[in-house]
């Protein structure tokens, strides 16, 4: 017990060293609760509001998998609705009609629904009391020219009641006058509504009064929604799709999860990365700890306690800063959850806090996390500890032994590197892309757990040559940092780790990601050959009005040619099928794209009725040769034979992976009501006319925000934008790690200037000023700092590299390194390095001469 | 044994110039109320230029204190300190850095050196810092009087304690500076080891006029120094020039006697008394 009691006395006497540790805990909980927490409560609040928000029971179109996106919402006749009113325990039918093939634009022609994921949708006002908007202000729509918006699009987009907008929809364009402002009783999910009166949403949003989207039940009192349901499925027969409230909400929440899991598994990707790096930081704590009360352990063991109690009592420390941290941590996490709403309430979601979710779960996995992580990282310092001899009691404690990194780990290092090294050449030569892939992952791995384990080796030398390159010019003190940043290798190098891993996973990803740009930039000069690009940046398909402000640019213009994706299920002659799709083009996309066929002629593809292509890979896999035949099933259409033509290469980057079939082909075996809408069009500008087509195009979609016409260059621009925003969320993780990587030099650098008080007293007595100590802490912060960057960014150029030449044959391939980022990070850890050591060289500084010439 | 026949403190026709450093009316007290301990008292003393002086007294007498303000790592409560000609106790902080850097050597008990710098790197820190060349003649010389040659590229714990206090000694002498204060130099060391540092010290002061300050416990220590300070209570109460080990072993015992006799203030009675017992 009396161990116990150390352990703790020394806890609470060590408070202050303690605090960035408890940090990293405390951020790594937070992560995970806050996740937890943010997402228990979408999950809680969607269910209500689906569950509020849903009929009893509905009844609506069958649904069909992976139907054709022709635009069209199915729908079921309006003659359901007297039948479903006869049907018993039926107290009320309701038509409910909606859209979300709309956009919705203001006189300025700027689109005013949201363009962060979540759809524009048109509805009919309904009177039942699910309905989950109230009219705030103005009268409800009626008739065909008019319309009620939401109250946080109106608020946002400053529409009024008489402003007048534009819908567009699939059946055709029509104007509206704003006549009210409705909001949502419960939570807005960020979508905008235009809600019109049943009449008009049928004609302009389904294009017939005849149709209706769903029909509502509320059943009467005392049936229960599976009663209703089974007296419904009797009277109608199983044509149509018939739901329950449940099953409806749960339906709905499905088609939510996808974006929530997104959400999820990007913060869990935060508290993983901020679990790891504080992985480092407690090691650290703990060894320098154990360092500083060798002579204690040496006390305790000479005066009888066991190696296990002095382990157990390293341990127990460890315990009470996982317990306080994570406390802490599940607090931040609920915290986190509260500000994560708030933002989301800034992008049109409203969540309201009332309906915060905790689990009980939600705490214990956050204790146990934070908990399991401390003490598993506290133990192999705590085994050190235990290793101390009693002699270590009569040593002059003064200088901390050198850590010498052991030959043992040396070579173990060295070895798991190598495989790892390996690993990452193996990758670039396989051929099969799996089986490469898995050489990569393994490669990442091994050589990032290589560079851990030889860290301290690479620091004696790393260390040595930036002072060689960089030091020297600060004389004495520069010497001394330099030592300083030498004399206990094990400890640089896990400080250093906890940044090296940021740097080298976003390095890795900065090679692979421009090198896409690059690559897809390369790509499109050599390859394609159309003028201009007319698509959704929100990857909608385009409705039939942008298709015909296009044609109507005609007269500017060569040609046009349409591209379209085509649901199918496609058969190989060795009877393996899967679902999929096929891309549909004009005879002129030869001249738009120049896709190379490794075999057969991709103009007979185009040209042709009943031909396909299939890439490389795919032939291969089914050993399919031109001339061999496919059967496909349309979805919604025939069943034909298509007989190969070409085969197109896989290393491209443009249609990866596509099957091309001739829009004439699509025709012949879909029905003119079924076929997908464009997904883009392509278009090239008569001889010389290139800047007047262009600006026809850009005038005709002038009034279709929602589509974007681009020429080469600015495509390129959106390339780069597109992966731009991809790095954004990297960077967000290089942001955290960062961040847990200074608190790891911070608290390496605030140990050691604790530890070394007594040799900052000397060399304060024999005449180095402040501003030199101080100069010689930040040196040796900047030099710790600049060494994780180099091992950071060697490791993620080598994956990033790696990763290219691997996906070279899958179209990457140019190899494009961004040094210039590569220079900023360099010089970024450099101020890194600054930062970290404001408060350890204040310290330093400020440290009275006398009081460390004292310290024992 | 001879008789010593304490002079003036201060040394007639010298002048300051003969004075490399002094205290008036210097007070030191920690701490305020009823936990205010006065470590030194109204201490007047004069450091001659090119001498070896040694600082005795019982423990808690206020000899490390006083070496502290002298050396300026410490600031006193009242009175001033002159080093040379500068008034130290004007100073702040850079500047009193700057002049232990230049003009002030440093031999503590233990823990004198850099354990990640060479012996060599530890000679010439205080001139390394202030970006000086050494002058290598003089470096040789130095190294050579205290008998270092091989060890030059030893890291401290390579080296025994009395190797180490030998660095330290070559630290202090190699910047050549106005005063080297030690603080019981040689306290952790054997009589041989002991006496080698000493007779570095008695030599840089016969043979290169170095000027030295010695806080020590040890009679015979003291008696390598010109004159002997003793401290009681925070007061100069006596001291005895060319000190024999044996004069300055009996005066510490009659403190003891009169210490247990009179607690609080010790008889400050026979100025300049020392007496062959
Ligand atoms: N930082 C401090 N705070 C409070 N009192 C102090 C402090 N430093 C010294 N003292 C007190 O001042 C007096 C003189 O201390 P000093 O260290 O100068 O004695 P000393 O003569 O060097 O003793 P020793 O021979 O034991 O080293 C003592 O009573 C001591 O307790
Ligand atoms: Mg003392």
């Amino acid at each position: 017990m009396t161990v116990l009691k150390t352990s703790l006395r020394n806890f609470f006497a060590h408070k202050g060293r303690m605090i960035l540790s408890g940090i990293a805990v405390l951020l790594s909980v937070a992560f995970v609760c806050g996740t937890l927490v943010f997402t228990d409560t979408m999950d809680h609040t969607f269910d209500k509001l689906f569950n509020d928000s849903a009929a009893d029971v509905t009844i609506s179109a069958k649904e069909i998998d992976d139907a054709q996106d022709n635009g069209k919402v199915a729908t079921v006749p309006v003659t359901l609705l007297e039948k479903a009113k006869r049907i018993e325990g039926v107290k009320a039918a309701y038509l409910d009609v909606s859209s979300d093939k709309i956009t919705v634009v203001d006189s300025d022609n700027d689109n005013i629904g949201p363009t962060s994921g979540a759809p524009t949708v048109g509805v009919n006002w309904q009177e039942s009391d699910r309905n989950p908007l109230e009219l705030s202000s103005g009268r409800l729509a009626k008739g065909p020219g008019e319309a009620v918006l939401d109250k946080d699009t109106a608020d946002k987009k400053d529409v009024e009641i008489g402003d007048t907008l534009k819908v567009i929809a699939i059946p055709g364009t029509f104007e509206v006058k704003v006549t009210g402002i409705a909001s949502f009783t419960a939570t807005n999910p960020g979508a905008t509504l235009v809600i019109f009166d049943t009449p008009t949403a049928q004609a302009k949003l389904l294009g017939s009064t005849k149709e209706t989207v769903e029909v509502d039940l509320d059943a009467a009192a005392g049936v229960s929604n599976d009663e209703l349901k089974k007296n419904v499925l009797a009277a109608l027969g199983s044509d149509y799709d018939v739901k329950t409230q449940s099953e409806t909400a749960d339906d709905a929440a499905d088609d939510l999860g996808s974006f929530f899991d997104f959400m999820k598994y990007a913060m869990l990707a935060f508290a993983l990365v901020s679990v790891i790096v504080g992985i480092f930081l407690i090691v650290n704590t703990f060894s320098m700890l154990v360092t500083q009360r060798t002579r204690e352990i040496g006390l305790l063991r000479a005066v009888g306690a066991s190696r296990k109690q002095v382990n157990r009592s390293v341990l127990v420390e460890a315990v009470l800063l996982g317990v306080v941290g994570s406390l802490l941590g599940i607090a931040s996490g609920i915290g986190l959850a509260v500000g994560l709403m708030k933002l989301m309430g800034k992008a049109g979601m409203h969540l309201s806090t009332s309906d915060l979710t905790i689990k009980v779960s939600t705490p214990l996995i956050g204790l146990v996390l934070g908990v399991v992580v401390t003490v598993l990282a506290a133990y192999l310092p705590a085994r050190r500890a235990g290793k101390v001899s009693p002699m270590a009691a009569l040593r002059d404690a003064g200088t901390p032994a050198d850590g010498k990194s052991g030959k043992v780990r040396a070579a173990l290092g060295l070895l798991i590197t190598g495989v790892g090294g390996a690993g990452l050449v193996l990758a670039t030569t396989e051929d099969d892309g799996g089986v490469a892939g898995q050489y990569l992952g393994l490669g990442i791995l091994l050589t990032l757990i290589g560079f851990i384990v030889i860290g301290p080796l690479l620091a004696s030398v790393v260390v040595r040559v930036l002072g060689f390159l960089g030091l020297r010019v600060f004389g004495a003190v520069g010497r001394m940092a330099e030592r300083n940043a030498l004399r206990n290798p094990r400890r640089t190098g896990a400080t250093a780790a906890a940044l090296m891993i940021g740097l080298a996973l976003v390095s890795g990803l900065a090679v692979v990601s421009s090198s896409m740009v690059a690559s897809a930039t390369d790509e499109l000069d050599k390859s394609v050959g159309a003028d201009f690009i007319v698509g959704s940046d929100m990857g909608q398909p385009l409705a039939p009005q942008v298709t015909q402000a296009v044609v109507a640019a005609k007269g500017k213009l060569d040609h046009i040619t349409n591209f379209r994706s085509v649901n199918a299920k496609v058969t190989t002659p060795g009877g393996k099928d899967e679902k999929g799709t096929l891309e549909a083009t004009d005879p002129t996309y030869m001249q738009d794209v120049r896709t190379k066929a490794v075999a057969g002629d991709l103009a007979t593809v185009y040209n042709t009725v009943n031909t396909v292509s299939v890439p490389e890979g795919f032939a291969e896999d089914n050993e399919l040769k031109v001339g061999d035949k496919l059967t496909v099933a349309f979805v919604e259409g025939k069943t034909a034979t298509l007989r190969i033509a070409a085969i197109t290469a896989d290393d491209t980057m443009l249609s990866h992976g596509a099957r091309f079939i001739s829009t004439a082909t699509m025709e012949r075996n879909l029905p003119e009501d079924k076929r997908p809408l464009a997904e883009i069009m392509l278009a090239s500008a008569k001889d010389g006319q290139e800047d007047q087509a262009y600006t026809v195009l850009k005038q005709n979609l002038e009034e279709y925000p929602q589509v974007k016409v681009r020429d080469q260059a600015d495509y390129k621009k959106v390339l780069e934008d597109q992966v731009g925003q991809l790095l954004n969320l990297v960077y967000g993780l290089l942001g955290l790690a960062i961040v847990v990587a200074i608190l790891g030099v911070v608290n390496t650098l605030a140990l050691s200037v604790v530890e070394r008080t007594r040799e900052i007293g000397l060399i304060r007595a024999i005449g180095m000023s402040r501003l030199q100590t101080r100069r010689m802490i930040r040196l040796e912060s900047v030099v710790i700092s600049l060494f994780g960057a180099i091992l950071g960014l060697g490791l993620g150029l080598a994956w990033g590299i790696a990763a290219q030449k691997l996906m070279e044959l899958g179209g990457l391939k140019v190899l494009e390194i961004p040094w210039a980022t590569i220079a900023y990070v360099f010089v970024g850890s450099a101020v890194v390095g600054l930062l970290a050591a404001v408060i350890p060289a204040y310290r330093a500084g400020r440290m009275n001469v006398l009081n460390a010439i004292a310290t024992d | 044994m001879t008789t010593v026949v304490a002079t003036a403190q201060t040394e007639g026709s010298g002048g300051h110039t003969a004075v490399a450093a002094r205290t008036r009316q210097v007070t030191k007290a920690y701490g305020s109320g009823e936990t205010r301990v006065v470590a030194l008292d109204n201490v007047d003393v004069d450091i001659a230029r090119g001498r070896f002086t040694a600082i005795m007294g019982p423990s808690g007498s206020g000899k490390s204190t006083l070496m502290h303000c002298l050396a300026g790592l410490d600031s006193v409560t009242e009175g001033r300190i002159w080093i040379g000609e500068s008034e130290i106790t004007k100073l702040n902080d850079r500047k009193l850095t700057r002049l232990r850097r230049d003009k002030i050597g440093f031999i503590f008990q233990a823990f004198n050196l850099l354990p990640t710098l060479s012996a060599a790197e530890n000679i010439t820190l205080p001139m390394d810092i202030a970006g000086r060349k050494p002058d290598r003649e003089w470096l040789d010389r130095v190294v050579e009087t205290v008998g270092l040659g091989g060890r030059l590229k030893h890291r401290p714990n390579q080296l025994s304690g009395g190797q180490q206090q030998r660095v330290a000694v070559a630290r202090a002498l190699a910047a050549r500076p106005e005063i080297i204060f030690g603080d019981e130099p040689t306290g952790n060391l054997d009589s041989r080891a002991g006496a080698e540092i000493l007779g570095f010290l008695r030599r840089s002061v016969d043979e290169l006029g170095q000027t030295i300050v010695m806080v020590t416990h040890d009679p015979v220590a003291a008696s390598y120094a010109d004159r002997v300070l003793f401290l009681a209570d925070g007061r100069i109460v006596d001291e005895m020039h060319n000190p024999t080990a044996e004069a300055v072993l009996e005066r510490m015992l009659r403190f003891t006697a009169s210490e247990t006799a009179q607690p609080g203030h010790p008889s400050t009675s026979q100025f300049g008394s020392g007496r062959t017992a």
